[in-house]
């Protein structure tokens, strides 16, 4: 929500970004995490690759690509209707997914930058422990500090809420997805 | 559009579009979920005409082994079983469950326990 509302400020509500944490126009990320799911959103080790464009002395077009992968065991059952139901773990699954959205940098202190971000992604969840397989449309709200370390060259740690809707087969149809994630990595400068 | 955003409210509060609120269920793999075999449980899968519709369970030696709201039972060569008061307690099973004594295992000598099974 906060992000959201940091998002939909006016320009001149906003305080002054300043610099670039890295001083380019274009910069590519990448980073490596973890991310909790559940029922059928998938959980597990988190890889994310960026590329960022910068829109304003604030804001950066972010998109890329990121894949969960997380273990493999079985967590669907039927129950007495018959009805076919998933209860994945935190960490089961996997993921591949495209996203695209806005990551603004706020004014920090020294060489340390917090941001925002929002997106919009496309993910296809896979649960080979049940044969389940679906295609996802989640939105992304998070947050984290970037710091810079050498000319071009920033660490970054960040976190982020995934909530969407999937559909799936096995006759599970339209199911919510739920997950959170936490990543560390470094961007650079192109 | 309002629509469109009651659905989404109540796709994450845990509701499917398609089947209602689909994952909150009294059964699991662990225990209670229908089974045809093994690989539609964690552990085993009990089937005959004791157990109407196929039922997952787990092998047990006394209680301790079976999850809570259940017993372990001799029947099935030790399964752990809901425990019942009565009839009704065992309604969320399907038709032809009912609340019947069996042998408990791991308990005092001829102990018998009150469980969810079908007609023998």
């Amino acid at each position: 929500m906060a992000v959201a509302a940091a998002l939909l400020l006016p320009v001149g509500a906003r305080a002054d970004a300043g610099d670039s944490p890295v001083a380019s126009t274009q910069e590519l990320g990448a980073a490596l995490g973890v991310e909790a799911g559940g029922r059928v959103s998938p959980g597990g080790f988190h890889l994310v690759g960026d590329y960022l464009y910068q829109l304003s002395d604030e804001d950066w077009f972010d998109s890329g690509l990121s894949v969960t992968i997380g273990g493999g065991g079985a967590g669907c059952f039927r129950d007495r209707d018959d009805d076919f139901l998933c209860d994945q773990g935190i960490a089961r699954g996997f993921a591949a997914e495209a996203f695209a959205g806005v990551r603004r940098f706020f004014p920090g202190q020294g060489a340390f930058t917090p941001y925002a971000r929002a997106a919009l992604g496309a993910r296809l969840v896979s649960f080979r422990g049940d044969e389940v397989t679906g295609f996802a449309v989640p939105i992304q709200l998070g947050g984290g500090i970037r710091a810079r370390v050498a000319d071009g060259i920033a660490v970054v740690a960040g976190s982020e809420l995934r909530l969407g809707v999937g559909w799936f087969d096995h006759e599970l149809g339209a199911e919510p997805q739920i997950g959170f994630a936490v990543h560390a990595g470094v961007d650079f400068a192109l | 559009m309002s629509r469109a955003v009651l659905a989404l409210i109540a796709l994450l509060a845990g509701c499917s579009v398609s089947s209602g609120c689909s994952v909150s269920s009294d059964v699991s793999r662990e225990i209670g979920a229908r089974c045809e075999d093994q690989d539609e449980c964690d552990d085993r899968c009990l089937s005959g005409v004791r157990f109407p519709g196929g039922m997952c369970s787990q092998g047990c030696d006394d209680d301790s082994d079976c999850p809570d709201g259940s017993s372990c039972v001799v029947l099935a060569g030790g399964a752990c079983l809901y425990s019942c008061t009565g009839d009704r307690g065992c309604d969320f099973l399907g038709d032809g469950w009912s609340c019947n004594a069996e042998a408990e295992r791991g308990g005092e000598p001829d102990s018998m326990v009150m469980v969810c099974v079908g007609a023998p």
